[in-house]
């Protein structure tokens, strides 16, 4: 098996452009939370979204142009033989609102095959790519099958982008689901209320050690194991058990070929809602045998950006282990029971190689990743 | 990177079926109109959740479920490490213009949120994994793929990458709206149930090697001449 490195990584988010700002937004427990004037909020349960600040849509286009334009400006040369894997649940929504509005033919170039030419084309890169559609998921499982396939010698170099928007479209859904907190949302907090959405784009390369070295690439942290699998339980609802996400870990773990204790922070989903927090909250005590580790989410600063939130925390990952501290749950005031000695709203020291991020999504998937830093 | 293709099974507009028991249909992905299965097309027993899923919901299930009972697999009692890759080019987009349709009246006061739930295409992955058991990684997946395999090569990499002893890989779409139809839509749904280990019926071996598939060592260049190519070994 080859050793799959991240080598460079690029952000968009409610706190700004660029993983440096991400960070430093996230340790300065700053929230991107704030009151929605994309569209008028008077139907929903809630008025407030993570939206990132500038981001239109140029005419005839969607939002996600102007992300790819920014993210490219950000990241350096993709090598043309990169495999691409992106991760998008709604991809260009705001474009198929739009048409249906105006009561126009829905455009071709909405679906997701246009979508990916264009990022090929961007990245001048030779693969057509694939569009992964796990919910909630998709970042993680995208992340997942790309160092797969490079530990397997199948690639080796792999982009993977991941990018979802905020649209009317999606806020009424989470709205009718009632799944939206009418204020800034408080993941494992014991009074969360739901989820605030967000949006983000996100892209991290893939390579291969012995590529990386070839290319003199800074290698930012080691994929070291990855994991996915479905709860088999309910479409919209976390099993309560938690069972598919220990699953998941549990691949991930050994993979890693490492233990449960050699973990020295997770990244949670952290959506807010009662019944994702609580899952979570059950299945990581069962893997760690009820002494948590340092755990986080960034939902309470960013939203929950859906598709793109998987590829948001590996990058935030990648940081932590950098930095050996994990930002604060914003909005986590008054923690679980069952996280209050891993939870907090300031940021934590670590100690440790890995780290572990994990998202789960409707459909009943849960995936994930274990991050190992550079010393 | 190979795997024994177990099951075989689709809801298109040749009607639904099984590879084993093929009712005449030597080639089941066809141009046509697409009928939407109704709970008593796949399922003997009432079913309240079938009658709320959408209608890419329907085929894609029924196309899975008959996938796993043409390979006597559809029974289970311990749940099972068995993934879900399904290709779609316009994925849940009628289900989005539906959703839509409930938005706009009333400024989306009125918003279904049943129908929302249905606009994630990876939701009927769900309810097939809940139905049988299925624990393994699922996911919907979209790219430019004249040849309709790049499912059933995902499944097999997934197989080989990974500890699941399963996979249905297979493709599902509806018919597009009139402004996006094109000549080389296949509306419907079919899944191949691949899994790791010969034992048990199978219609024999399916190989990637380098990108490209063989089924018996035989080198298959779309998913009509993969399909073809099992229902003639069933029929030998």
């Amino acid at each position: 098996m080859k050793t799959v490195v991240i080598t460079e990584v690029a952000c968009l988010t409610a706190l700004g452009s660029g993983p440096e700002r991400l960070w430093q937004g996230l340790m300065n427990k700053e929230s991107g939370i704030a009151a929605l004037k994309r569209f008028s909020c008077d139907n929903y349960s809630s008025s407030l979204a993570a939206c990132i600040e500038g981001l239109t849509a140029p005419v005839g286009g969607s939002r996600l142009d102007h992300l790819l334009e920014q993210l490219a400006a950000q990241l350096g040369e993709v090598p043309a033989d990169a495999r691409l894997l992106v991760a998008s649940t709604k991809g260009e929504i705001d474009r198929l609102e739009t048409a249906c509005r105006a009561d126009q033919p829905i455009p071709r170039s909405m679906l997701f095959e246009p979508m990916l030419e264009k990022i090929a084309q961007r990245f001048g890169l030779h693969d057509p790519g694939m569009n992964i559609n796990a919910a909630c998921a998709s970042s993680t499982i995208a992340l997942a099958r790309g160092a797969a396939l490079i530990a397997a010698g199948q690639a080796e170099v792999v982009l993977v982008y991941a990018a979802d928007i905020v649209s009317e479209f999606v806020f009424s859904g989470f709205s009718a689901l009632q799944a939206l907190s009418f204020a800034a949302c408080k993941p494992f907090d014991s009074t969360r209320q739901g989820l605030n959405l967000g949006e983000a784009g996100v892209a991290l390369l893939l390579m291969s050690a012995e590529r990386a070295g070839r290319l003199g690439h800074p290698v930012l942290a080691t994929v070291a194991g990855w994991g996915a699998a479905n709860d088999a339980h309910h479409v919209t609802a976390p099993a309560r058990d938690g069972s598919g996400l220990i699953l998941a870990c549990r691949k991930a773990l050994q993979k890693a070929g490492i233990s449960a204790d050699q973990i020295a922070a997770v990244n949670a989903h952290g959506t807010a809602t009662i019944y994702n927090d609580a899952m979570e909250l059950t299945a990581f005590n069962a893997l760690f045998a009820g002494k948590l580790p340092p755990l986080h989410g960034v939902k309470g600063s960013l939203g929950h950006s859906l598709g793109a939130a998987g590829g948001v925390e590996a990058v935030v990952a990648v940081y932590a282990l950098q930095h050996q501290q994990i930002p604060g749950t914003v909005g986590c005031e008054q923690p679980e029971e069952e996280g209050q000695e891993a939870l907090s709203a300031q940021s934590q020291k670590i100690c440790g190689d890995y780290l572990l991020s994990t998202n789960s999504g409707f459909g009943g998937i849960n995936a994930a990743l274990i991050l190992q830093g550079v010393k | 990177m190979q795997g024994w293709i177990k099951g075989l099974g689709w809801v298109t507009p040749a009607g639904s079926g099984m590879g084993r028991q093929t009712q005449g249909v030597l080639q089941p992905l066809q141009a046509g109109l697409l009928q939407i299965p109704e709970r008593k097309d796949v399922f003997a027993q009432i079913d309240r959740r079938f009658g709320r899923l959408d209608d890419f919901s329907r085929v894609g299930l029924a196309a899975v479920t008959f996938s796993l009972r043409d390979a006597g697999a559809e029974i289970w009692e311990q749940k099972r490490s068995i993934g879900i890759v399904a290709a779609s080019c316009y994925g849940c987009l009628q289900t989005d213009l539906d959703y839509h349709q409930t938005l706009i009246p009333q400024q989306g006061r009125l918003a279904s949120p049943n129908l929302f739930a249905y606009t994630l295409p990876n939701c009927f992955l769900g309810e097939a994994a809940l139905r049988f058991g299925l624990t393994g990684n699922s996911m919907i997946i979209n790219r430019r793929d004249a040849s309709r395999l790049t499912a059933i090569k995902v499944g097999l990499e997934e197989l080989a990458l990974s500890d699941q002893s399963g996979i249905l890989a297979g493709i599902v779409d509806l018919a597009p709206p009139p402004e996006l139809a094109n000549d080389e839509d296949l509306p419907g749904g079919l899944f191949f149930l691949l899994e790791r280990d010969q034992g048990g019926e199978s219609y024999g071996a399916l190989a990637l090697r380098e990108d490209e598939l063989f089924f018996d060592e035989k080198r298959v260049d779309n998913l009509q001449q993969l399909v073809a190519a099992c229902l003639n070994r069933i029929a030998v």
